[in-house]
Order: C-alpha cells, then structure tokens, then sequence
C-alpha cells in the first residue's frame, strides 16, 4: 500500500501519461476521412483508438488510487486542468507533421515504458509491459514514415525537416519532472525520466541522421505541464462538445 | 499501376504456427515493408495471426477452374525457381479466398499449377515466385508486438453499440 503522499504523486504522474494520450489520440483521430491514403486512414485510427487505450489504462490506475471516474475526467476538466505536454497538443499540421511527432513520441514511449516495466509498483509495471508490446508495433509503423518522408523526395524531406524544427524543443518537455515525481523515482515506483533524456537523444539524433534530418539547435522548451498553447482549447471543446451537451446521459 | 497510385499487394495471412497461409485481400502501398504494416493494421487488428506476407499483386499468375483445360505449362528444361500455389475450394463466401496447397519449384507458374493440381482441388488457383513474397520476421519480439495485442481486443458487431440516448432511458 502507498502512503498518503505517494499515491497523491502517483495520481498526479499517471493523469499526465493518460492527458498525453488522450490528447495525441484526439489529433490522430482528425486524420480519419482525410489520410493520404485508404489504408493509412485505417492505420491511423487504430493509432488513436490504441493511444486512447493507453490513455483508459492510467486513469483506470488512478481509480484503483482515488475512485475518480475516467470518463468525468476526460469529458469534463477544463484546458488549464490537463496535464498534457505541448507536444501532442499542437494542430495536426500536414503528413510530415503528423509522422514526425508521432515517431518523437512513440521513441520517447518505448523508452520509458521499458524502465516502467521494473516498477516497484506491479500495476504500473504489468501496464507498461502490456502497453509496450503495442508501443513497439507504433514505433515501426512511425519509424518507417520518418525514413520514407526523410528519404523520399525532395518535398517530403523539406516537409519532414519543416516539421522537426517545430517539433523538436517540445520533446525536451517530455523528460521533466513533475514536482512530486521526485519522491516516486526515489522510491523506485517511476523511472527517472530525466536519465532517459540523453539515450532519447542519442538513439533519436542517429535514427534521424541516418535518415537525413537535422534536429534544430535550442528552442523554446515549456516549464510546466500547465503551460499550453491555444490549441488545446479548441482541441478539448470539440471533444468534450457531447458530453459537456448533456452531461447526464447514461445510456448508449 | 495508374497514375500517382501505389502499387497493390496481396497480402496473406498465417492464423497460426500450423495453420495454411491464406490470401485474405489486398493493400495499396509504397513498397513490401509498407504493405506489411498496412497489412498488420487493415486485416489484423482484431483476430489472431502468426504472420503476414505480401507480394506485388500483379507477380500473381491465376487460372479458374474453366481455364484449367487450357494451361500450358512450360517444361523445357529450363531454370527451376520456387513458388508459392494457392487453391480457392469452393464457392461458398468466405473472408478468405485462397489457401496455400504447398510451394512448388517449378520452370513457371503453370507448371506450379500443374503441379498443385496433383494435391488439391480448387475452383481458381494462383501462383507466385516465392522470391518476391516477404513476410514478417518469425521472431518472439514481432510476434509479441505485431500479434498478441490483437488477442486481448475484444471484437464487437457495430451493433453492440447503440446510439447515445437522453437521460432517463430505462423510463422510456
């Protein structure tokens, strides 16, 4: 059992792994009717469905902890209340865009998910096994995109480069920590995230340059998991627009 | 291929370590390794497999039952290469259209056939250099990630879900 503490550290650090998800899932689903092409339309929404998956797993994690209800937190915290990066909440932008992120984040994913699997918390561990296994298959499919647009034409390069200099900073964010992680990483419960920075970048700076893209120098990176960027409010509106309509429905 | 379009490939489908590969449908995509994973998304999402292959749709040499009478397999002595026979058994509708009855050296895919035809019936039979057929890596790790979330998905009809009604439904 957790003392008091932890588990409030724990609440805090699954909710912003659930929001990243929930959030990134919301950009992939607004490719569905508009992928390039039939069969990445159907890849891409079984991205999000996954993601979104993901996202059920920590907050149902948080229940075990603190009874909250995951649909209530999805459908009706405000944009200042998520705990997403800014990473996954920035507009779809085109392919490369899209692809590029996604390869960012499923690297990152891969990275940390595999450190969790020796939590000493065992659901936390057991999760990041069962997520990992998909996270590995996501990670081929991104990584397969990020050699084709970086290898492909002379567009689909400038495209992909165009999108990694956006893209790039944001990532950094990725490895802070919250300000009650600490306790957790110390406790053995959470990977220290800001150790898995530095074989992010290097794995991350290789794949790319085999590839032929350059990660920019410096950018802006945000301080905060409460820091976001105007997007995440029209982001949130439209997918809370349902519930927040009639939010006593309880029949589907 | 027309235009700016991809090219197609068949995409076959291994249910388990024992069980025939089977075609099961087609994908447009950029290259084999493309078409894999597209494969993996369009077609294995749900039930279980053990493995995919592809191959550029228009390797596939095929014959109907009609046109059986009229293949001419070429046996002249000349260079031997493997290839990978499919039969469809019968009429019936099925998710799944051809079988594999076996891999066959052969100077042709005529020949290919001809030589199936010794092994199994079929209303239509196709065959393919095995040469451009790639498949998924048999390994634990691609297995693990490729194929074993499948199995922990539940597969729901569309009718499962209902359409999302006003409060006080049970009272309706």
């Amino acid at each position: 059992m957790l003392d008091p503490y932890l588990k409030e550290a724990l609440v805090a650090r699954l909710t912003a792994w659930a929001d990243d998800e929930v959030v990134l899932a919301q950009r992939l689903s607004e490719w569905v009717g508009h992928a390039p092409i039939l069969e990445e339309d159907i890849a891409i929404a079984n991205l999000a469905q996954d993601e979104l998956g993901h996202a059920k797993v920590w907050l149902e994690l948080r229940q075990e902890l603190d009874g909250s209800d995951p649909d209530h937190l999805v459908f009706f915290r405000d944009p200042l209340e998520y705990q997403n990066a800014v990473l996954v909440e920035l507009p779809k932008g085109d392919w490369a865009f899209t692809m590029v992120r996604q390869y960012l984040f499923d690297a990152y994913e891969n990275l940390w998910l595999k450190e969790a699997t020796k939590s000493a918390y065992l659901p936390l561990a057991e999760a990041a096994g069962r997520i990992l296994k998909e996270e590995k298959f996501h990670l081929s499919h991104s990584s397969l995109w990020l050699e084709r647009l970086g290898q492909g034409t002379e567009e689909s390069h400038r495209r992909a480069q165009e999108a990694l200099d956006t893209l790039f900073p944001y990532v950094r964010q990725l490895f802070q920590l919250l300000p009650t992680d600490e306790a957790l990483v110390e406790v053995g419960v959470l990977p220290d995230l800001r150790a898995l920075e530095a074989p992010y970048l290097e794995e991350v700076g290789a794949r790319l340059e085999r590839v032929g893209l350059r990660p920019p120098q410096g950018g802006y990176v945000p301080k905060s998991r409460q820091e976001h960027t105007e997007y995440l409010w029209s982001l949130l509106a439209e997918m809370q627009s349902v519930a927040r309509w009639d939010p006593e429905a309880k029949a589907w | 291929m027309w235009g700016t379009e991809w090219p197609r490939f068949e995409v076959i489908k291994q249910d388990t370590q024992h069980s025939p590969p089977q075609m099961v449908g087609s994908v447009h995509a950029a290259d084999p390794e493309h078409a894999l994973l597209v494969a993996r998304h369009v077609f294995v999402r749900r039930p279980a497999a053990y493995a995919l292959f592809v191959a550029p749709a228009e390797a596939f040499f095929h014959v109907s039952q009609e046109g059986l009478k009229d293949l001419a397999p070429r046996r002249e002595g000349g260079p031997e290469e493997a290839y990978w026979v499919f039969a469809k058994r019968s009429h019936r509708r099925s998710m799944v259209y051809g079988d594999l009855v076996g891999r066959f050296l052969a100077q042709g895919p005529e020949d290919a056939i001809a030589q199936a035809l010794l092994q199994a019936q079929g209303v239509a039979f196709w065959a393919v250099p095995e040469r451009l057929v790639v498949g998924t890596e048999p390994t634990e790790e691609v297995v693990e990630s490729w194929f074993a979330p499948a199995k922990d998905k539940r597969y729901r009809l569309q009718s499962y879900y209902g359409l999302i009604t006003a409060k006080g439904v049970e009272d309706a």
